[in-house]
């Protein structure tokens, strides 16, 4: 090792959830802050959902190199024994006769996945929340997001969903608590999303519940998508768990992908 | 200040395998067992999603100018290992070592490997070989 080179490793958030694997079930729903209504309490920063490469980047300035890895852990890293997951499965069950259509279209995926040229990931690919602030009778849910940062409103009030509002990517949302978990429905999307990465298409008839709930001072979610018109039966992805984030939200600068033509073969990989 | 760990070196190597960022694999765009390195002068850093851009005027074989294009991770990305815009626009107009592998088309366009400034300061992103080629 070269003399007076100092390599820090920088790896404060990878520990963080290195811990969380290791014992999930520290703190509990008991200890969180709780609102008015003695709901807990979702509010704050939590850590963005999206794959980061995994690339490790190594600063070399005045004899000092850092190095700093980042954590992902929160996206694809399924965390077992949270308290309070559901049974999981890792694929959706597609009717026989579409099986083929998914298959190929996760071939093709960065030929013809929309969301690799800048297109809106709709839900649930957009994954959780960056920010929950949650109100008296609804919560309000703030994304960062490379095709347009998003808002979502989650009504807590007893609404039932708008039965004029037009199909969108993002769907119309009402929400419930059942005990110290938030539930919310979503229903009304557009067709032109997938609820995953691996060619997961839908229909319009997709309707997709998205559950949230604290474990100790982290952020549990797990969704379950149901679409009869192309699932036989309901799918429940894993639990994710996410962790605080004293990141302040900002803007995402603009989505220009200009290298689709330069693809030379369908290499991808895992992003959402 | 935390120690070196080899631990959390070969942990991080296990957690961070296997997935990479935006959405296309550098290998469909990229050679990537073709390093190359170039000096030029950095004329435009593009912060934009889903992969930052950088800018470099170097001289050709010929002595012509030629205009090259890096590519490197998204702006979250660098975000949350400590590094912005300014990092790189501060060098504008300034000679810079870019290395980096070259786009399969041939075209002057380049992913990002590792950059070393005039001040003597450097960076450069190790993906490990492991998120290089997926699937």
């Amino acid at each position: 090792m070269m003399n007076r080179m100092l390599i820090v490793i920088v790896a404060g958030m990878l520990v963080t959830s290195v811990s969380a694997q290791q014992k999930p079930a520290q703190g509990g729903a008991s200890s969180v802050r709780r609102d008015a209504d003695g709901h807990p309490d979702l509010s704050g920063n939590w850590t963005y959902a999206i794959d980061l490469a995994p690339a490790v980047l190594k600063k070399s300035a005045d004899g000092k190199v850092t190095t700093t890895v980042i954590d992902q852990s929160a996206r694809h890293r399924a965390v077992e024994n949270i308290p309070g997951a559901r049974p999981w499965t890792k694929t959706p069950s597609y009717k026989p006769e579409l099986q083929a259509k998914v298959a190929d279209l996760a071939a093709h995926e960065s030929k013809v996945d929309r969301v690799f040229y800048c297109g809106r990931p709709g839900v649930p690919r957009i994954g959780s929340p960056r920010r929950i602030i949650q109100l008296p009778g609804e919560l309000i849910f703030l994304y960062e997001e490379i095709s347009g940062d998003v808002y979502r409103i989650i009504p807590t009030d007893g609404r039932k969903h708008h039965v004029d509002a037009n199909p969108s990517f993002y769907g119309d949302a009402v929400g419930h608590w059942e005990g110290d978990t938030l539930v919310v429905e979503t229903t009304n999307f557009v067709d032109e999303t997938w609820f995953g990465e691996d060619g997961y298409f839908h229909s319009d008839a997709m309707r997709v519940i998205e559950r949230f709930w604290r474990v100790g001072k982290n952020l549990a979610y797990q969704v379950t998508v149901d679409d009869p018109k192309v699932l036989t039966a309901p799918w429940t992805s894993f639990a994710h768990l996410i962790t605080p984030s004293d990141r302040p939200l900002e803007e995402s600068p603009i989505c220009r992908e200009d290298d689709g033509h330069r693809l030379q073969n369908l290499d991808h990989h895992l992003q959402r | 200040m935390a120690k070196v760990s080899v631990a959390s070196l070969a942990l991080a190597g296990l957690l961070f395998t296997g997935t990479l960022s935006a959405h296309h694999s550098p290998s469909a765009v990229f050679d990537m067992t073709k390093p190359f390195v170039l000096k030029g002068t950095l004329t435009k850093v593009d912060w934009v999603n889903p992969h930052i851009n950088i800018f470099i005027d170097a001289a050709g074989a010929d002595g012509s100018a030629e205009a090259w294009k890096f590519e490197s991770n998204p702006p979250s990305w660098f975000r949350h290992v400590g590094m912005g815009r300014a990092d790189f626009a501060k060098f504008i107009g300034q000679t810079v070592t870019a290395g980096g592998m070259r786009a399969r088309d041939g075209s002057h366009y380049g992913y990002m490997r590792k950059f070393t400034f005039p001040d003597g300061s450097s960076i450069e992103l190790d993906n490990g070989g492991g998120g290089e080629a997926k699937p």
